[in-house]
């Protein structure tokens, strides 16, 4: 599913590894910089220097742009900010990938998204007024629990987490750590990449390839 | 004077020039050709939202602009030419239709429009919002520039449109309630007067004009480079642009047409 071969591009020297179907992996760096250039080069929008990134068994960066952005409708991408639309509104936010590449429209979404935001955050209050916010008056937890919601929509086959628990409550990053570890088993042969800070928290994660870089 | 036209600047600008033309013919060629993608959802809203901001909510700014406009001009030609009705059609179908309503409503959507599409697309990439769309497998052309493209040309030839007929029928209503000309009678010449010929060449020069502002916003927004500065130099040079093609447009299309 995931293979990098001699990897080198900026802080990171000669990064290989291989993620197959099924697969959680735990990628845990000392700094922001190298955890910053792993997801960029993992995400689809910073080549490397040297060496082969290929995700499907495609090696993505001999891809021109139309086909790369293509492949990445298998994946699902959970940015540490939230990497929201500033001018779309959290629901807005939410539905666009899935409505976007005709998975699912707003109606048939709604159930799930409020399933999903509600185990993630038992107090999670007034959904409504929630879904009408733009992502500059969302709080740092609710910005993430709308990246992840919107990458969950579409149902990828690869799940890339950017410190994802980073900045939260114990309480707030145990809830997301459980609820993407349960999504994880919902589709077969899904691969699910966390990226991690060198903490004892993200020691928790169960994966079956754990791996520092640096 | 050495400075100013020194080979260095002359070639800077050319180069400049011959980028920006690169980069706008890439942009249009990409629309034409992707236009479907107007049938998405979410690219539909995009598009709507583009004609809201670009047509109705420039209708009060233009109403104005357009009322008065036809009232100056069908009062300075009665004060040239004394009360004719005949003439008086003629004149502000060729000030009109012809020029100003093209000019001046792309004149007010530059300024409303195009600075605020092209900060807007900047501040998306400077945020990595370009990025975060790529990310989803959403290609960042088809979803913010077709439909604001499409959106954009729409709304300055809907709005030149309604200029041009808002200002017609106030200039004209003004001059038959101060100096009695007939106010049917002088729209029915207006109207007559109007061959297809005049249609064609206003629809032309409309739709290079909405093209010209909507590509030109949307590709300064686009090579703004990676910092909170290149946002609002994005949106002036956009303006700058704007303002220097539609001129040099008009009147290559006046030459071209009416000459």
């Amino acid at each position: 599913m995931i293979r990098l071969e001699n990897v080198t591009r900026g802080a990171i020297h000669g990064l290989s590894l291989e993620i197959t179907a099924g697969q959680v992996c735990r990628l845990t760096v000392p700094s922001r910089d190298i955890k910053d250039e792993l997801f960029a080069l993992l995400a689809g929008h910073a080549p490397p220097e040297q060496g082969q990134a290929r995700l499907f068994d495609i090696d993505v960066y001999a891809l021109a742009e139309p086909q790369r952005i293509g492949l990445y409708r298998r994946v699902g991408v959970v940015p540490e900010a939230g990497g929201l639309i500033s001018n779309l509104k959290a629901w807005e936010n939410i539905l666009l990938p899935a409505w976007y590449h005709r998975k699912l429209d707003a109606a048939a979404a709604e159930p799930r998204v409020l399933a999903l935001l509600r185990e993630a955050d038992p107090d999670i209050g007034d959904l409504r007024t929630l879904m009408g916010k733009l992502p500059d008056r969302l709080t740092a937890l609710e910005r993430r629990l709308v990246a992840l919601v919107r990458a969950l929509l579409p149902e990828p086959e690869l799940l890339v987490y950017d410190f994802l628990t980073s900045g939260l409550d114990a309480g707030a990053a145990d809830r997301l750590l459980r609820l993407t570890q349960r999504l994880h088993g919902e589709k077969t042969g899904r691969v699910s990449v966390y990226l991690c800070p060198d903490d004892a928290a993200s020691e928790t994660i169960r994966a079956d390839v754990a791996r520092r870089v640096d | 004077m050495t400075g100013f036209l020194s080979p260095e600047r002359v070639g800077r600008s050319l180069f400049n020039v011959a980028w920006y033309a690169q980069g706008f013919f890439v942009l249009l060629r990409h629309a034409l050709g992707n236009l479907a993608m107007l049938a998405l959802g979410p690219t539909r809203q995009v598009f709507l939202k583009q004609i809201y901001f670009t047509g109705v909510e420039a209708l009060g700014a233009v109403s104005f602009i357009a009322v008065l406009s036809g009232i100056v001009i069908t009062t300075q030609i009665t004060s040239l030419v004394g009360v004719n009705a005949t003439l008086t059609a003629k004149i502000m179908l060729w000030t009109v239709v012809r020029e100003l309503g093209p000019l001046l409503t792309a004149i007010i959507i530059i300024a409303r429009s195009s600075s605020a599409a092209a900060s807007e697309l900047a501040a998306m990439k400077v945020h990595g919002e370009l990025n975060a769309l790529r990310q989803m497998g959403i290609d960042p052309l088809d979803y913010l520039i077709v439909p604001r493209i499409a959106g954009i040309t729409l709304s300055v030839m809907a709005v030149t449109f309604y200029f041009q007929m808002t200002a017609i029928v106030f200039g004209i209503g003004f001059t038959s309630l101060t100096h009695g000309i007939p106010f049917a009678g002088t729209l029915a010449s207006v109207v007559s007067l109007l061959s297809l010929h005049e249609v064609l060449a206003s629809f032309f020069k409309t739709l290079s004009f909405g093209l010209v502002i909507s590509i030109t916003s949307c590709y300064y927004g686009l090579r703004a480079p990676l910092s909170a500065t290149a946002i609002p130099q994005a949106a002036t040079a956009a303006v700058m642009r704007n303002l220097l093609t539609i001129f040099f447009l008009d009147g290559l299309i006046t030459y071209a047409v009416f000459l």
